[in-house]
């Protein structure tokens, strides 16, 4: 008999060692005894429960509609509130309260969102997909803290939070606990019987084998998408009202049950609902087996939090190879025409001109400035737009043109401003710049190998959860960030003779040098868009399996995006450690990085205009502001703005910036040639309409409609019958 | 020169030789498209094997196999919508440059195909604007830009007009004549691959029912019961 030898036997073995040397290093002082181990059980398991129901929602979701809701935990952490408000506040019984939240409230949002947003996306790109979510993450996020302000703390109480709970050898389980692990095999086995016994569940399974197929059968697909939406925040929600209670209502704590949640969604390979169940035990027992037996000490205290975010890496190493599959490109109807380098010169000059003119005050600004000279407020703020402006440079190759949608360089830039303080920064060496863009590269790549042989969606997560990780373990070790050092850590630059600091009086050569520095990667990059690297990206991102089969190296072509866009966060970064001057441990947390990504997207993360563009609209914000004498409403509306967002890519997924430059490029004078390609692409749309030539014929002058499908059959003498298979009609005519 | 392919969509030997154009046809979900994949690499066969001129290729990546001269279409456009038709091609012809040293321009190559191929006039357009029929020669142009030596064409003539068509055949020809291409066609139009093919396999479930030449497969019973359904008439009944 032949041994059989699995090839991911080498990195298990690896993975299970380097987790002993770590439990075994950090072993605290508890001993193994039937009470601790019944105590991290209970903990555990409790623990495992409410991740196990926030991550079905998320798989049941990603599995019929094919987009996964970033937004799921931050929409359980908006219900977890609702409950707060019309329990503890309203004083309803909780049973009352719980109907009303789960049945009422989710699914209204679930089928809101269905309506307005995901169906629009169904076959959007996974950059439009990720972002929308995000930006819905963001906005629930944002409403949370708008409606019940975190100046107040609030508290869920446990279930039956007076008495006493039940005594399992020397172990009390609460009442709370008990019912979490009750429910979630409630859920376990309500979502079974739902998906396998009801004819709703088995429309929805059959959807995720094959849409069209599903259509053709009768199932109605709108049906199907708004229920698996509402399923989606009705889990959610229960989540959110289960764990609050352990966690606090605190949103960031709610919204992060998010990476808990694609960690159990990535060990079921986000579709298998029993190993959802399996997954977040997993993770809720590691957390607990943590907090009972281990103890990371004071440099790595933060540790713990960490643990999904590692349980994910560690999945993602151990999911199989993704194949590379055909038949999905979209093809969009979108001319452009490269820009020519003298054009791409041309706009970094308006862009140091025009930033520059704002520097120096030659541009007024609004109340309370003299021309002349800008104050030294805004001077600070300019150069830190600069610097998120420079970050989201730094994403356009990566998600624009290699289509590979990463949250991390935020993070990236983070370790870069850390790395900077140790390496050059502290003596205002030039060189140090090169040195921490030299360590970045390689950084960004490595935070993407897990992920490189994985769909894209899978990157995504692995990057959310680097972001993650940097922020709770990385930087918040004392030999990274000190958290007693004092004072300003970095020396000024000194730029031929010119100082470059945080301090006052440096601050306007800190925006002059980084919008000249902008403005060169910006001519950089455009020029790089007409290199056969770019075309590579692009090719790799536009068909996966063509790019393989004209002799590209996916993983090699992937990697070079990575270096390249991991080195600019890492410029970025020493900037931002620049311009902080001392550095906090609290400094670069997870969702600071989101809002970058996605304002770039909204503009169009195909082209390097857009990150200007982008932070223009981050200056957009303190500029009204400061207009209009700091409204308090416009707090509000730029907490929702992510919301915004997410609803106009859905509507506009190519960004702003193809939009108004469709419609721009024709006004210059020496674009005769966009007037032209314009007005023949418009002609070409006509001639291309499918059964245009039909329609005419018929005397019908508008596209199809339902309706106009009934005068067509009636035209052509088709029975009634047809209304019976709406889906059929609509699938294949009207798109 | 001999490709040899034995393929495992269940039991189906195919050859291609170079110099002519075989073709390969059979019902829907017959297993053609499987059968590209397994060629060029996309799936891998759970057995049999791949050999390319008598070397076995099975478990080479994709990538491997376009170095070593495979090239193909696809039934469903797999064209670079976000670039021009040119970009489409000129990637192809400089990704050709990281194993083939003979010292070509890339540029040049690239231009050589758009008036080979006859779509120098939409050069400079996205290739997601372009109608099918043209994207499709966009493609084909960019696998003949590798410079294969073995071209897999999957529905070369769908969403072409009848002249398109026809030029299409012309050029196939060409490229077998001039170059000495193997090709390897899958195709639902007839006639057009009765007119080019010189060889033909018909698959039916994974099996190949029949084999000759376009005349042979053409008198077939077992071909024409494929096609027809033998018991698509028990099932009405």
């Amino acid at each position: 008999m032949r041994l059989k030898f699995s090839p991911r036997l080498i990195p298990a073995v690896v993975v299970a060692l380097i987790v002993a040397f770590v439990v075994h290093s950090n072993w605290g002082s508890a001993s193994v005894t039937g009470q601790t181990i019944a105590t991290f059980l209970v903990v555990g398991i409790a623990l495992g429960g409410v991740y196990a129901i926030s991550a079905a929602g998320l798989v049941v979701t990603y599995a019929t509609t094919g987009i996964f809701n970033f937004a799921q935990a931050a929409i359980g952490c908006f219900l977890a509130f609702c409950y707060w408000q019309l329990t503890v506040q309203w004083g309803l019984p909780t049973l009352v309260a719980i109907a009303i939240t789960l049945l009422v409230i989710a699914p209204a949002i679930g089928i809101a969102l269905d309506r307005v947003i995901m169906r629009r996306l169904r076959d959007a790109a996974l950059v439009v997909q990720l972002m929308v979510t995000v930006g819905l993450m963001l906005t629930f996020m944002g409403i949370t803290l708008t409606i019940w302000s975190p100046k107040s703390p609030r508290s869920v109480p446990h279930f039956f939070e007076d008495t006493k709970g039940v005594q399992i050898g020397d172990v009390i389980a609460t009442w709370h606990r008990i019912i979490t692990v009750a429910i979630a095999l409630l859920v376990a086995v309500a979502l079974r019987f739902l998906l396998y016994r009801t004819r709703l569940g088995i429309s929805m399974r059959a959807v995720v084998d094959s849409r069209s197929l599903a259509g053709l059968t009768g199932a109605k697909s709108s049906v199907i998408s708004g229920a698996s939406w509402s399923l989606g925040c009705m889990t959610a929600g229960l989540a959110g009202i289960l764990i609050a209670p352990e966690t606090g209502l605190v949103v960031e704590n709610l919204a992060l049950v998010i990476v808990v949640a694609a960690a159990a969604a990535a060990i079921a390979q986000l579709k298998s609902l029993p190993m959802v169940f399996v997954g977040g035990l997993i993770i809720g027992l590691s957390e607990g087996f943590s907090s009972v037996y281990l103890n990371f000490g004071t440099d790595w205290n933060y540790a713990p939090q960490a643990i999904p975010c590692v349980i994910l890496f560690i999945a993602l190493l151990f999911l199989p190879q993704a194949r590379l599959e055909t038949g999905k490109v979209r093809l969009t109807k979108r001319t452009e025409r490269l820009t020519k380098p003298w054009e791409a010169a041309l706009g970094g000059g308006v862009m140091i001109v025009l930033v520059g003119a704002w520097a120096n005050g030659w541009i007024p600004w609004f109340s309370g400035t003299t021309f002349g000279e800008r104050s030294a407020v805004w001077l600070g703020r300019g150069v830190g737009f600069l610097i998120f402006g420079l970050i989201m440079l730094s994403l356009v190759p990566l998600i624009g043109w290699a289509g590979q949608v990463s949250f991390a360089n935020f993070a990236i830039a983070g370790i870069g401003a850390v790395l900077f303080s140790h390496f050059g920064g502290q003596n205002g060496s030039p060189v140090g710049i090169l040195i921490v863009m030299l360590v970045c590269a390689p950084l960004g790549l490595l935070i993407a190998l897990p992920a490189l042989r994985l769909k894209g969606l899978y990157l995504a997560l692995a990057t959310l959860a680097f972001a993650e990780f940097t922020d709770k373990v990385i930087v918040r070790h004392p030999n990274m960030i000190d958290p007693s050092a004092t004072g300003v850590l970095f020396k000024p630059l000194d730029i031929f003779g010119v100082h470059i600091s945080s301090d006052a009086a440096d601050r306007k050569a800190f925006v002059i040098f980084l919008i000249v520095t902008f403005a060169i990667l910006f001519f950089m990059l455009e020029l790089m868009r007409r290199s056969r690297w770019a075309r590579r990206w692009i090719a790799m991102s536009d068909s996966p399996a063509a790019s393989a089969t004209i002799g590209i190296n996916l993983t090699t072509t992937k990697m070079a995006v990575f270096m390249l866009s991991g080195a600019m966060a890492g410029f970025a970064g020493c900037m931002l450690g620049l311009s902080q001057g001392a550095l906090r441990v609290d400094s670069f947390p997870m969702f600071v990085g989101l809002p970058l990504v996605l304002l770039l997207a909204v503009q169009g993360v195909r082209y390097p205009v857009a990150a200007f563009m982008g932070l223009l609209g981050l200056a957009s914000f303190p500029a009204l502001s400061e207009v209009m004498g700091n409204p308090s409403w416009l707090t509000q509306v730029s907490l929702i703005g992510p919301g915004i967002a997410a609803v106009a890519m859905a509507y506009r997924p190519e960004g702003a910036v193809f939009y108004s430059g469709r419609d721009l490029a024709g006004l210059l004078p020496w674009r005769a040639d966009a007037r032209e390609e314009k007005a023949l692409l418009d002609q070409r749309t006509r001639d291309q309409d499918i059964g245009r030539d039909e329609i005419n014929d018929l005397g019908i002058s508008r596209a199809f409609t339902r309706e106009k499908v009934a005068q067509l059959d009636r035209v052509l003498s088709i029975s009634d019958a047809v209304d019976e298979h709406p889906m059929v009609v609509s699938t294949g005519v009207t798109k | 020169m001999r490709f040899g392919v034995l393929q495992a969509v269940s039991q189906a030997s195919i050859e291609v030789h170079a110099g002519r154009v075989t073709g390969l046809i059979g019902p829907n979900g017959a297993g053609k498209t499987t059968c590209f994949n397994v060629i060029t690499g996309l799936q891998e066969p759970t057995s049999g094997k791949v050999l390319l001129e008598g070397v076995d290729i099975t478990g080479k990546s994709p990538s491997k196999r376009a170095r070593l001269g495979i090239a193909r279409t696809f039934q469903k456009l797999e064209v670079f919508g976000s670039l021009s038709a040119r970009e489409n091609i000129m990637v192809a012809a400089e990704q050709r440059k990281s194993w083939d040293k003979s010292g070509f321009d890339p540029r040049k190559v690239t231009d050589e195909i758009l008036e080979k191929v006859g779509i120098a006039d939409v050069s400079e357009f996205m290739v997601g604007t372009l109608p099918t029929g043209t994207a499709r020669l966009v493609e084909l142009a960019r696998a003949l830009a590798t410079n294969p030596r073995l071209l897999l064409l999957d529905e070369a003539s769908s969403g072409l007009t009848e002249e398109e068509t026809e030029e299409m055949a012309a050029l196939l020809r060409r490229l077998v004549a001039d170059d000495g291409l193997g090709i390897l066609l899958v195709e639902h139009d007839m006639s057009f691959v009765m007119g080019i093919c010189e060889y033909i396999y018909v698959l039916d479930f994974g099996r190949v029912i029949a084999t000759g030449t376009p005349a042979e497969v053409q008198a077939n019973p077992t071909v024409q019961a494929a096609y027809l359904g033998t018991d698509a008439t028990e099932e009405a009944s």
